[in-house]
């Protein structure tokens, strides 16, 4: 029983990395009053350009093209949504939908159509005198991504909840109005989280194609960026609350392969499509329950102007 | 919104009242203060020295704060951290709230307020979130303290305390200016007063020398005339002109001439100037321009062939001898937006051939009472009967088909659709039956013929059915919705705030067609916070506190006092 | 300029853009010459091989890429019709696709497993298509009604649900169809002879009568918004929901009618692949013309008429993205220029400051759409 737990756990954490990553930047840009439909889209670009960079130089370095490059589409989206005050579902489907199509085309072209050749295994690591220890044991023998998204939830918790900045950054989001009126830039602090949001999703979208998947496939991140949206939404818009709905959908996505291989009479009672469907299931109930007294951020998705109150 | 050629100046340790009309400019001008606009000329000078604002942050570095009309506070954080936000004390690169708190705490000791600094803003009242604003301001360091309608929101007793803390400011060297267009507390308060009007500063008087009813002339721009006095805009009235005189502060704290508290100055900040000039052409871009009463001239001449209301209306008999009851209710209750209990028992009735008056202080019910009316809000308890129907379970659409007429007091948010057509806009509401559709369909030629109709009898400039409704002033979209509701023949009107935020020409016109449809026999409830107004149109006025009636006065046995006395509650034993 | 033009302009702007944008990425990949030619290969792909017709083809070197335009057109028009239509009411649909899965799998179902005569088969398998769309819909408008559930994250949550029941469970699972020789197939059974949608054109194309339907069905949705007193109210709905619930109209049942209409168009078009295409709900349903109805819908700047236009445009697109592969070219290609041109839609407001640099700067409505 507690080598099944163990399994579950590690693949739990094995996978759960770039979802957190994409479920903070959603959080980020969403806090600071910046709707992130485009998370989608970011991650993929994000995946692919890492899995791109990953062939010619060290994986730690394509990483971080593939952050950049979610940075740059959520300038795209910072810049419609900003700078011009466009409708920000409406940049973030954009945006999806370029990615998705460009991704393709980019990738038939560089590749042909079986996706990008595999990747270079990542390094793991193991937690000494950790690998031993029953069910624990299970933080051991990760790749850094799984170590980083431990403990960057409460790295930016402390950031929203302890610092000038995530003051700032949260009032934006409630208020914007207020902001301004005591001499900060309204622009500038949602540009940042944008920017910041992108950085997280390009993250997320990397260490998709590089260390959990290994390559990049056609359908990268095959709908990865909604479950990560529904996790913000699920954890509430707070950081440490994404990581855990995070782990949490992870955990059943895990559960689920596992059954499947192990007991597939249980899946004829229980068929894969329903847990499948889990995670939004679950957060629409709690959407439904939670009723009125949602927790997004009061002038979310309201495009800042100066004359208006 | 827009300023031409405005020029003002204050003194140190004065208290500077601005008035003027609604869109006259003044709030324009403290933005243009407070480094939130740009003016696209002109100069402004704080401390003799030239500066330019590029954003409030400079304002703030040269001392200005500001208190707006609409607070600027984020109502989920807590005092401390409303209070200190963008200049957060911070311990090894963290917020350090403790300190935050105490300094606050320090602040609010130093000016004398009572506040709670780790109570979160939403749970505040209005006058305690009013408190925040100015020591928000004060904690930056603020020389110059500029209040935006500050009194709007406030009941009587916050509006005294508010008073007091600005001359208590003003006695600790702070200067203040404030902004308002309520002129009986202008007086009572300031030292000096500037009057605006259409983007000018074109007055400046001293508030001991001068009257409510001369700054009333001020406002409306025209010299003394008969008859314009008791004419003004409707907010200023109320007033004996005799009794709004104000003779003890004013005369206490001559200008400048209160010396520096030693060690509060730090900018050696002297007067405050600013001096304005908008080259012509500018004039143009504006977005909304004016289309009714484009010059003085034409606004005179509305206002009197809108026919003298006031008086007119004194001289007239009292009309409530006769006519039906339309409506008659006991006992009415119902819950406001906050979840608290807006109406606690009110008995009413409405007659035909009538005009009834609510009045009361802001915030007392009466706006509740009038969507209990109108079908918007639910009854808890209490029954009624309105135009042959049971009050319990109305509809807006069970209202409107009894007959039901409704001018609601947030125009934009309740009375018309910006984006429609005036046309469209003008069947809102009467869009299924004719002449504005035939069946199931939709009567385009009735409906513009209907129209033309209207703009032309209701002066609607410019008569333009196509248009949308954005583009019309505040005016001209208020008498496309008096004209709408109207043509209705309603047997109950029911009316909000109906002249709020209109320049005189267009109060004068709806007050004038308030009163045709009263000569026309329908029955009208009038709910304005003017009191001016109220005592002005109505033949009774039933007095609202907290939701009950706590005083009934006829025509024309108006006494103001008592009035004013039940408005706070006299007569209940509440008070 | 007329104000329905000027209206127009950006969209027909950032069309142009798009294209111009795709045609320097291929000419940068590959070589101008190829982008040229790649565009010319979708244009008679889309529109028909006229040139090659006039050498003395036969005709259906011209019927058969207009027929699969005609297809195409007619699925993003309906998915278009139902994103613009809750548009109007104030909701925003990002759920066309999983209202599109629930639709195409009642037709499947109905189609196949009902018998009837033609002329009630059909009818049925679209009422019943158009009922599924319109009750998953229909769900997030009752969410936001009485919970107050934002419409933008249900439908998107609702469109995975969809998904994940619908393809990962009901059709490899119970629905499974299974072939004369007793073997599973990939998707639900065939559908039956009496619920194929007709061809217009017998064998000169795959033109079937959902094309018809569809543009049928966006005149009618363009009269009833305009033209009828329950359109009226819709648009007021959707403009000022307090001012229309003042002025007695009925604002949820609006609001949940308009939505079940929205999903109803979405169901419709998955019956329309499914009962003029496909033949049976196939394992996946392909491309994502429920998100497509987005772009269409915003390209089409909500306009109903609009939202067809956009639709037989980016449907002769698409139809010819299929010859470009004879240059290499991914047969997705048109679907990149769709997004870029949402992308470019979405900056309404750089189109219109640049239109009117020399105007006042008047109050301009962004991309009319509701607040998310």
């Amino acid at each position: 029983m507690l080598e099944v737990l163990h399994a579950l756990l590690f693949s739990t954490l094995d996978a759960v990395p770039a979802l957190v990553f994409a479920a903070l930047g959603a959080v980020l840009s969403e806090r600071a009053g910046v709707v992130f439909v485009g998370l989608e889209g970011m991650m993929r670009v994000g995946a692919f350009c890492a899995a791109v960079a990953a062939l010619v130089m060290p994986m730690s370095l394509a990483v971080g093209v593939g952050m950049l490059a979610g940075a740059a589409l959520a300038a795209v989206h910072g810049f419609l949504s900003i700078r011009w005050r466009s409708d920000q579902v409406v940049s973030g489907i954009a945006l999806n939908l370029v990615a998705l199509a460009g991704g393709t085309f980019l990738l038939e072209s560089l590749y042909g159509p079986n996706g990008t050749p595999a990747l270079p295994q990542a390094a793991r690591w193991d937690v000494p005198g950790l690998a031993s220890v029953p069910v624990l044991g299970a933080l051991s023998g990760h790749s850094a991504p799984t170590y980083l998204a431990l403990v960057l939830p409460f790295a930016l918790q402390a950031l929203l909840t302890r610092t000038p900045l995530g003051l700032r950054l949260r009032a934006v989001g409630d208020k914007p109005h207020a902001v301004a009126t005591l001499g900060l830039s309204v622009a500038g602090l949602r540009w940042g989280a944008v920017l910041g949001g992108g950085l997280l999703a390009g993250l997320g979208g990397a260490v998709l194609s590089t260390c959990v998947l290994g390559r990049f496939e056609q359908h990268t991140p095959a709908g990865l960026g909604f479950i990560a949206l529904a996790a913000m939404v699920f954890g509430r818009w707070t950081p440490v609350g994404a990581f855990l709905a995070a782990l949490f959908f992870a955990f059943g996505d895990a559960l689920r392969i596992g059954l499947a291989s192990s007991a597939p009479g249980l899946l004829e009672v229980v068929p894969q499509g329903m847990l499948q469907a889990l995670p939004y299931v679950l957060t629409l109930a709690l959407l439904t329950l939670q009723g009125q007294r949602s927790s997004a951020p009061a002038a979310l998705g309201v495009p800042y102007e100066q004359e208006s109150r | 919104m827009s300023l031409e050629d405005a020029s003002l100046d204050v003194s140190e340790g004065e208290l500077l009242a601005v008035v003027g009309e609604n869109g006259a400019g003044k709030t324009s001008l403290m933005n243009v203060l407070y480094g939130l606009y740009q003016p696209d000329a002109g100069e402004l000078s704080v401390g003799g020295q030239p500066v330019r604002f590029k954003s409030p942050r400079d304002a703030i570095a040269r001392g200005i704060g500001m208190v707006h009309q609409h607070f600027m506070l984020v109502p989920t954080l807590t005092v401390a951290e409303n209070v200190v936000l963008g200049r957060e004390p911070t311990r090894r690169g963290l917020f350090d709230l403790e300190r935050a708190i105490s300094e606050v705490a320090a602040t609010c000791a130093r000016f004398g307020f009572q506040l709670e600094p780790r109570a979160r803003v939403d749970t505040l009242t209005v006058g305690s979130q009013q408190k925040v604003e100015i020591v928000k301001a004060l904690h930056r360091g603020a020389q110059v303290l500029v209040l935006d309608e500050p009194t709007a929101v406030l009941t009587p007793q916050e509006s005294d305390e508010l008073a007091q803390v600005m001359r208590g400011l003003v006695a600790q060297g702070r200067t203040v200016v404030l902004i308002s267009h309520k002129l009986k507390e202008v007086l009572g308060v300031a030292d000096r007063v500037a009057v605006m009007r259409r983007g000018r500063v074109v007055a400046e008087v001293r508030a001991a020398e001068t009257t409510v009813g001369q700054l009333a002339n001020l406002m409306v721009g025209e010299g003394p005339r008969h008859g314009t006095e008791a004419r003004a805009p409707t907010s200023l009235a109320g007033l004996s002109p005799a009794a709004s005189r104000v003779e003890a502060i004013g005369a206490a704290l001559p200008e400048a001439a209160v010396p520096i508290p030693g060690g509060q100055v730090t900018t050696g900040m002297s007067a405050l100037a600013l001096m304005g000039g908008v080259p012509p052409g500018a004039a143009t871009e504006r977005p909304v321009p004016s289309s009714e009463g484009t010059g003085p001239t034409g606004t005179v001449a509305l206002a009197i062939t809108g026919g003298t209301p006031l008086e007119a209306s004194s001289e007239r008999a009292p009309a409530t001898s006769a006519g039906e009851a339309l409506l008659e209710a006991s006992g009415l209750q119902a819950v406001g937006d906050n979840g608290r209990p807006a109406l606690r028992g009110v008995d009413l009735t409405v007659r035909a051939g009538e005009i009834v008056g609510i009045a009361g202080v802001d915030g007392n019910g009466q706006r509740e009472l009038a969507e209990v009316v109108t079908g918007l809000r639910a009854l808890t308890s209490g029954s009624g009967t309105l135009l042959g129907g049971p009050l319990a379970g109305l509809t807006p659409a069970k209202a409107r088909e009894r007959g039901v007429g409704h001018v609601p007091e947030d125009r934009l948010r309740r009375a018309v659709v910006k984006a429609l057509s005036v046309e469209e806009n003008v069947a809102l509401g009467r869009h299924t039956r004719p002449p504005f559709a035939r069946g199931p369909w939709l009567d385009f030629a009735g409906r513009r013929e209907r129209t033309l109709a209207l703009l032309e009898a209701y002066d609607v400039r410019p008569p333009d059915p196509t248009l949308p409704l954005a583009r019309l002033s505040g005016g001209n979209q208020q008498k496309v919705v008096v004209a709408r509701e109207l043509d209705a023949k309603p047997r109950l009107l029911v009316v909000v705030q109906p002249t709020r935020g209109l320049d005189i020409g267009a109060v004068a016109h709806v007050q004038a067609k308030l009163r045709e449809a009263r000569a026309h026999g329908a029955g009208v409830l009038l709910v304005s916070l003017d009191l001016e107004e109220v005592l002005a149109l109505s033949d009774r006025v039933y007095v609202l506190f907290e939701g009950r009636v706590t005083g009934h006065f006829t025509r024309p046995d108006y006494d103001e006092r008592e009035l004013g006395r039940r408005m706070l509650g006299a007569g209940t034993g509440h008070a | 300029m007329p104000e329905r033009l000027r209206q127009a302009l950006p969209s027909v702007l950032s069309v142009l853009l798009a294209l111009a944008v795709c045609w320097s990425l291929i000419a940068l990949t590959m070589t101008p010459g190829t982008a040229t030619a790649a565009y010319v290969e979708m244009l008679w792909g889309g529109i028909g091989n006229w040139p090659a017709w006039l050498n003395g083809a036969a005709a259906t070197v011209i019927t058969r890429p207009l027929g699969e335009a005609a297809m195409k057109a007619a699925l993003l028009t309906l998915t278009g019709l139902s994103v613009a239509v809750a548009f109007k009411v104030g909701l925003f649909n990002i759920g066309a696709q999983g209202q599109m899965i629930l639709g195409a799998l009642a037709a499947a179902v109905v189609g196949a497993h009902v018998s009837l005569p033609a002329v009630l088969h059909i009818p049925a398998a679209l009422v019943a298509a158009a009922l599924a769309g319109a009750a998953w819909a229909g769900l997030a408008a009752l969410l936001k009604l009485y919970r107050g559930v934002h419409e933008v994250i249900s439908t998107i949550m609702l469109n995975w649900v969809a998904l994940r029941l619908v393809d990962n469970w009901l059709v490899i699972g119970p629905l499974r169809g299974v072939a004369e020789g007793g073997q599973s197939i990939t998707g639900t059974a065939e559908i039956q002879a009496t619920a194929t949608l007709p061809r217009l054109l017998g064998e000169l194309s795959r033109l079937n009568l959902g094309f018809p339907l569809a543009l049928l069905l966006a005149v009618v949705v363009w009269l009833w918004l305009e033209r009828t007193r329950t359109g009226f109210e819709t648009r007021a709905v959707g403009l000022g929901a307090e001012a229309a619930r003042t002025a007695g109209v009925p604002v949820a049942k609006r609001t949940g009618v308009a939505m079940a209409l929205a999903g109803a168009m979405a169901g419709l078009a998955g019956a329309v692949l499914v009962l003029g295409t496909e033949g049976r709900y196939p394992g996946t349903l392909g491309a994502p013309y429920g998100f497509d109805g987005i772009a269409i819908a915003l390209i089409g700047n909500n306009h109903p008429l609009g939202a067809m236009g956009a639709a037989l445009f980016f449907g002769v697109l698409r139809a010819g993205g299929t010859r470009m592969q004879l240059l290499d070219v991914h047969k997705s290609f048109p679907e990149l220029i769709q997004g870029l041109a949402l992308l470019f839609v979405a900056g309404r407001m750089v189109w219109l400051a640049l239109l009117r640099r020399h105007e006042a700067a008047a109050s301009v409505a962004s991309v009319e759409v509701p607040r998310a």
